[in-house]
């Protein structure tokens, strides 16, 4: 057992002495997860903006609206002049602006009614349309608060009830009704998940792993190019040994880059709890386990660098188009029946189960056992081959 | 004359139908510094490969301090050292972490592999650049090293193939000053070069191969001797009667 160990430690002092290749294989994640954040970070919910004119501008009602509005996490307010609006509207750099008219807030509190006034191009586009009706909501709900204080106070007029009082306990239920509604929505999502980093994140949790393959593949040439391969066949050293070492040192070298990823995710995106950020290492584990096997067995029967890289390219291609990874399976058909061939299915299907859908590993048995299997055969037949081919043993 | 410490019987290896070696008999007592001649393709480096338990011979078989390396290659892999002539390091590593990696793959624990590796590369002149990382190292420099990673373990018979081929005066004579120290610590070396004068100062018998086949086997003085007066005849004069004026591949 000590010669795989040191034959891993030896490979890890490698990766550390050459310190392009370290960082390299260390920023890579990171640069990954950049690009991720950057393309999915915060936007897992829709989020406009409003640009308002307030003609209002220092009227209760018109500034009580504009908060409203400023609170809102889907809305950013952005409040403009008449004269810019109308500006930008003509050379279409906006297709949706909210005007408040001037004597809105006197109109509201003479009791009568008030109007908020959109001007828009066309149909105001998607986006506008979006932000049109979330401002009609809440332009809806004060107007309801406003209704409620009314007939409240109409209700107990002549009774003796101090008005402030009155105003006082109607804001009162008015907020608690807000902060508690009577009726609320749930949602509940089927056909994956409805966050699309919850969707890629396993994909590219995977895909990075099998990156590995060409690595571990070339592993072999590698050390047949330097003449290493020969001078350590006339030591003690087992070529079973010499495979598994390789093999511990890939897993290590997958499990630093796929360690650093996982952070990240559950970092900046809280897309792991603590149970599930665990059960998703050691879903990656075996998943690294079984591609570093693969792997040795592209190294046994390349002979040069250039073959190993192409097989293990071709071994990658196929890998990620039949498991699904960026796109759904079909669950009938040609291409359902061949993705059970590749091990990314399998991957796939554990981590988007585990955390999209909350599974725990025992959830995912069927999954891992074949990942553990595949590491198993690949690694004793990776052996075989290099055996049975000319310039083995 | 002392028992052969490595005996070659009837050694025959073919690639893709061509004869490397054919039917190569010869041996080595212990403590012997044994010379292998010849030119390009001659099969020099096969015939080490072949003892070394690289290669299986397709005929044939080789005893090693008693062992076989058909039936038992690990036991002979415990006796031997081998110098391959192109480079086999990790250049990436210092020298002392090359020696040290190797010297745990011959069996040795961390402290013995590293005492050992020390002294191997005092013994090569290069125990000042120990930390130093290999690929930064002159050609010289590398074959030293590339010497002090078969001295590993103390093996028992050393193969050394080509070891000074396209180094500088002073490394060659560091190379043959330390298989002269070697041999006065009674290790038994099979040695291969393309220099004569290298072999007829080295080595006690030489064996002069060509198309995979032994064509002279004798003491230097002797093969000299077959030409004329010894000290008016070269090896490199019997070698090229021998093997002929034509140039190889």
């Amino acid at each position: 057992m000590t010669k795989p160990l040191l034959i891993a430690l030896h490979e890890v002092r490698i990766y550390l002495r050459d310190k392009g290749d370290l960082a390299f294989s260390l920023l890579l994640p990171v640069i990954t997860f950049a690009l991720l954040y950057g393309a999915f970070g915060g936007q897992d919910t829709f989020h406009g903006t409003a640009y308002v004119v307030n003609e209002d501008a220092g009227g209760a009602y018109s500034e009580l609206l504009v908060e409203r509005l400023d609170t809102q996490d889907s809305l950013d307010v952005v409040l403009l002049s008449a004269g810019e609006a109308d500006a930008k509207l003509e050379r279409a750099d906006l297709l949706l602006v909210f005007y408040i008219p001037y004597g809105f807030s006197d109109e509201l509190a003479a009791g009568d009614q008030a109007e908020l006034v959109t001007r828009q191009r066309g149909n105001g586009g998607d986006e506008g349309q979006i932000v049109a009706s979330i401002v009609r909501s809440i332009v809806d709900n004060l107007a309801q608060e406003f209704h409620v204080r009314a007939l409240v106070a109409e209700a107990v007029a002549g009774e003796g009830i101090n008005a402030e009082h009155i105003a006082t306990t109607a804001d009162y239920f008015i907020a608690q009704q807000r902060e508690d509604p009577s009726v609320s929505v749930r949602q509940e999502t089927f056909g994956g998940a409805s966050d699309p980093l919850e969707m890629f994140l396993p994909s590219i949790l995977t895909m990075y792993v099998l990156f590995n393959v060409t690595l571990t593949a070339r592993a072999i040439v590698e050390e047949r190019r330097k003449g290493t391969l020969e001078r350590l066949m006339t030591t003690q050293l087992e070529v079973g040994q010499l495979f598994f070492g390789k093999f511990l040192a890939f897993c290590a070298r997958g499990m630093v880059q796929t360690l650093i990823l996982m952070l990240l995710a559950y970092a900046v995106f809280q897309m792991f709890t603590l149970a599930s950020f665990f059960q998703s290492l050691a879903i990656v584990a075996l998943f690294l386990a079984a591609v570093s096997g693969l792997g040795l067995i592209i190294a046994s029967v390349a002979r040069t660098e250039d073959q190993a890289t192409w097989i293990a390219i071709v071994f990658t291609m196929i890998m990620v188009i039949l498991g699904g990874t960026f796109f759904e399976l079909p669950e009938s058909g040609v291409l359902a029946t061949l993705s059970h061939i590749s091990v990314n299915t399998y991957v796939n299907d554990a981590l988007k189960a585990v955390i999209n859908e909350g599974l725990s590993l025992a959830g995912v048995s069927m999954q891992l056992a074949v990942l553990a299997g595949v590491a198993v055969v690949a690694l004793p037949l990776g052996r075989l081959l290099f055996k049975a081919l000319p310039g083995g043993r | 004359m002392a028992q052969p410490f490595l005996m070659a019987k009837n050694l025959r290896k073919s690639f893709d139908g061509r004869k490397a070696v054919d039917r190569v008999s010869f041996s080595i007592s212990k403590g012997e510094i044994f010379g292998l001649l010849g030119p390009n393709g001659a099969g020099k480096t096969t015939i080490i490969r072949v003892l070394s338990t690289v290669l299986e011979p397709d005929r044939g078989n080789v005893i090693i301090g008693g062992h076989s390396v058909r039936r038992n290659p690990d036991a002979v892999r415990r006796l031997i050292g081998v110098c391959p002539q192109e480079l086999a390091l990790y250049e990436e590593l210092s020298a002392i972490d090359n020696l040290v990696f190797f010297g745990r793959m011959v069996g040795l624990s961390g402290s013995e592999a590293k005492a050992q590796a020390v002294a191997r590369l005092k013994l090569v002149g290069l125990r000042g650049r120990a930390r130093g990382r290999v690929d930064k190292f002159s050609g010289g420099m590398k074959r030293r090293v590339n010497l002090a990673v078969s001295l590993m373990g103390h093996p028992k018979l050393l193969f050394l193939d080509e070891p000074t081929v396209g180094i500088d005066p002073q490394s060659r004579n560091n190379i043959y000053e330390t298989i002269e120290g070697l041999r006065r610590k009674g290790m038994t070396i099979l040695y291969t070069t393309h220099y004569m004068e290298e072999a007829s100062r080295i080595c006690d018998r030489v064996a002069i191969i060509d198309n995979g086949r032994i064509i002279a086997l004798d003491t230097p003085l002797a093969l000299r001797s077959r030409l004329g007066p010894p000290e008016s005849v070269t090896l490199e004069d019997v070698f090229l009667k021998l093997t002929g004026r034509s140039l190889r591949d």
